[in-house]
């Protein structure tokens, strides 16, 4: 099944490298997939690698630090630089588990409510209306609470917190969609239920979202930081960048830089994904634009 | 607007008994039955055992079980906590003054910042301030603010020396009995000298961190109401009869634009409550955010329950009001449907 007609993501890449904020958030995910893809050849050493002779060393700029440690090294003595390289790993496989979930399951039930209208869609959205009581980062923690902390629990948690945007997002754009003539045509022909649902209705609510998705993903990577910074998410010595300031919360007054570059690396990742969801916004959706 | 009011509430009653549901459900999920749960890590002998299953009504059947806990919350009981044997009513709203007094100073510079910063991008559109403003509204938007406190911390309070670390007061200083629970006001009615400074000495840099986030929602969204509403052919009359721009923008185009903002603003107590058990665990203040992560890490189960209950009936009842509130400010809104 073909979403998209070639021409269309030409159009798209078009309006796309008009934003220079989504070029620059482009380069720099590239830059954190390099990391993600090569970490066992870019990283100068293992990431739970532990030298005792070069414990809290800062980076290789200051008077003390010096070589090989470029950014300095831990409480431990792990290199930090080898570590935010390996969490970068951590982070871009959270938000993509994380949102392929909430897209997989949300746009499933925001198609089955939006196109049968039945019972069942009463059923889902109040459902969903529940979800979305609860302020998410909260919710998350208490399933977390509930499963056990952990970060493929954290996981789950975070993908369900995010399902109601993807469910009510779909339905929306089913219902606008199911009435148009091109969806009338295929049922006059024949189309099945399921092939109206998939191969009409769905290819048109693709646009806002890809934009949905894109913004939940950087969403995904706060959220889980967030649980891994207090202890819910993943557990110590994996080298997530949450759990890594969590780890350097008490070296505060000592060392700045096994505070400052954990959350550098999730900022600029984050930001990185949302310049460029802001910039496909506008490419994709032309009544979502940001004037 | 009687009928407005009246249907907006009954909307909310299909939400709430699946809030309250699901908070039902929270303790049976857990794996183990709820008196093992509920009695906490030491264990009970069986008689008391007994007399708990009894009490709490596990022998009748779950829906009826439902109902219980339903009556009961309608009733005000919440439950008992387990780390301190008080109910939880009494834990939470203890110390939702000091969550309260935290969310509205960090909603009130998100405001006074917000809302300017996002008039002046509209107002420059494309040109240097938009792009400078809404970059760093982004950047906000894009902030861990555990690790945004953490720096600030650094530079503000280790390094220089200019805010405290921790707390509400300097309580080796001064004392003196909670009368609103909001230090500000108590400090103030306490008459101490230097009091009312130093709890806002206290209170400025968890405000901050906590208002990162709604700031840059707030200046994203006034900006964009800004641009629609000065797209309107009034301001184009208005400009045309020889208005000053600072009355156009200020009066006729910023008044039509607050109905979005206001709405905006009312949405971002959730992210605040969120943000609350961030910031409040960073801070150690003495909120309910930082008694939410006490009471997971205590595994102090009726305490999670009853606090996320809380903190959603509050985020709804919130919700209702802005709710309100723009059907009365916009009748478009209250009469149009």
């Amino acid at each position: 099944m073909k979403l998209f007609a070639d021409d269309a993501w030409r159009t798209t890449w078009n309006y796309f490298k008009e934003s220079k904020g989504g070029l620059w958030g482009l380069g720099f995910l590239g830059l954190v997939m390099i990391c993600v893809i090569f970490a066992d050849v870019i990283a100068p050493f293992d990431p739970s690698l532990q030298n005792r002779e070069a414990l809290l060393l800062p980076p290789i700029w200051t008077e003390a630090g010096h070589w090989p440690y470029i950014l300095g090294t831990d409480a431990v003595g792990r290199d930090m630089l080898s570590r935010l390289i390996y969490g970068a790993r951590y982070s871009m496989f959270i938000g993509f588990v994380v949102v392929s979930l909430a897209v997989i399951v949300g746009t499933l039930l925001g198609l089955i409510a939006g196109y049968y209208q039945s019972w069942l869609d009463t059923i889902i959205m109040r459902l969903m209306d529940v979800i979305l009581a609860f302020p998410s980062l909260l919710l998350a923690l208490g399933l977390v609470a509930v499963l056990g902390p952990g970060l493929v629990n954290a996981m789950y948690a975070i993908a369900l917190v995010m399902l109601p945007h993807f469910v009510r997002l779909t339905r929306a754009n089913v219902l606008s969609e199911k009435n148009r003539d091109y969806v009338i045509a295929s049922r006059i022909v024949g189309a099945s239920n399921w092939r109206l649902m998939f191969n009409s209705i769905l290819p048109n609510c693709m646009a806002p979202l890809i934009v949905q998705a894109t913004l939940s993903f950087s969403n995904a990577i706060l959220d889980a930081a967030a649980l891994g910074f207090l202890g819910m998410g993943a557990q110590p010595p994996i080298p997530e960048w949450g759990a890594m300031l969590a780890e350097a919360r008490e070296f505060i007054s000592r060392a700045w830089w096994v505070v400052t570059f954990p959350g550098l690396a999730i900022l600029l990742t984050v930001l990185s994904i949302n310049l460029v969801g802001d910039a496909l916004r506008d490419a994709l959706d032309p009544r979502m634009r940001r004037s | 607007m009687f009928k407005f009011i009246l249907s907006k509430i009954i909307l909310l009653i299909p939400t709430f008994l699946g809030i309250t549901l699901a908070a039902f459900l929270f303790v049976r999920l857990l794996p183990g039955d709820p008196v093992t749960i509920l009695s906490g890590e030491r264990g009970i002998s069986p008689e008391r055992r007994a007399e708990m299953i009894a009490q709490l009504g596990l022998d009748k059947p779950v829906i009826v079980q439902y109902f219980t806990y339903l009556k009961n919350i309608l009733q005000g009981d919440f439950g008992q906590s387990i780390s301190t044997h008080r109910p939880v009513v009494e834990e939470f709203f203890e110390r939702l003054p000091a969550t309260m007094e935290l969310a509205f100073f960090a909603i009130l510079i998100a405001v006074l910042i917000g809302v300017p910063a996002g008039i002046i991008a509209a107002v420059k559109r494309g040109r240097w301030p938009d792009h400078v403003l809404m970059g760093s509204a982004l950047t906000g938007y894009s902030m861990p603010i555990f690790w945004w406190g953490l720096l600030l911390i650094m530079l503000f309070s280790t390094t220089l020396g200019w805010t405290p670390v921790s707390g509400r007061l300097d309580i080796i200083n001064y004392y003196f009995d909670p009368v609103t629970g909001f230090m500000t006001v108590d400090a103030w009615l306490s008459g101490q000298e230097g009091a009312v400074t130093s709890a806002l000495h206290h209170l400025i840099l968890p405000s901050v961190v906590l208002s990162t986030i709604p700031m840059a929602v707030i200046a994203r969204q006034t900006r964009s109401a800004m641009l629609e509403v000065l797209g309107e052919d009034y301001i184009r009359t208005a400009y045309a009869k020889g208005l000053p721009t600072w009355r156009v923008i200020g009066i006729h185009a910023l008044r039509n634009a607050m109905i979005t903002v206001v709405t905006v603003i009312g949405l971002q107590v959730g992210t605040l409550m969120a943000g609350a058990v961030l910031t409040e665990t960073i801070f150690s203040w003495p909120g309910v955010g930082k008694w939410m992560i006490d009471a997971i890490s205590h595994r102090d189960y009726p305490a999670v329950q009853g606090g996320l209950l809380f903190i959603s009936m509050l985020v709804m009842l919130v919700n209702l009001i802005v709710d309100l509130m723009y059907g009365w400010i916009n009748p478009r809104v209250r009469d149009g449907k």
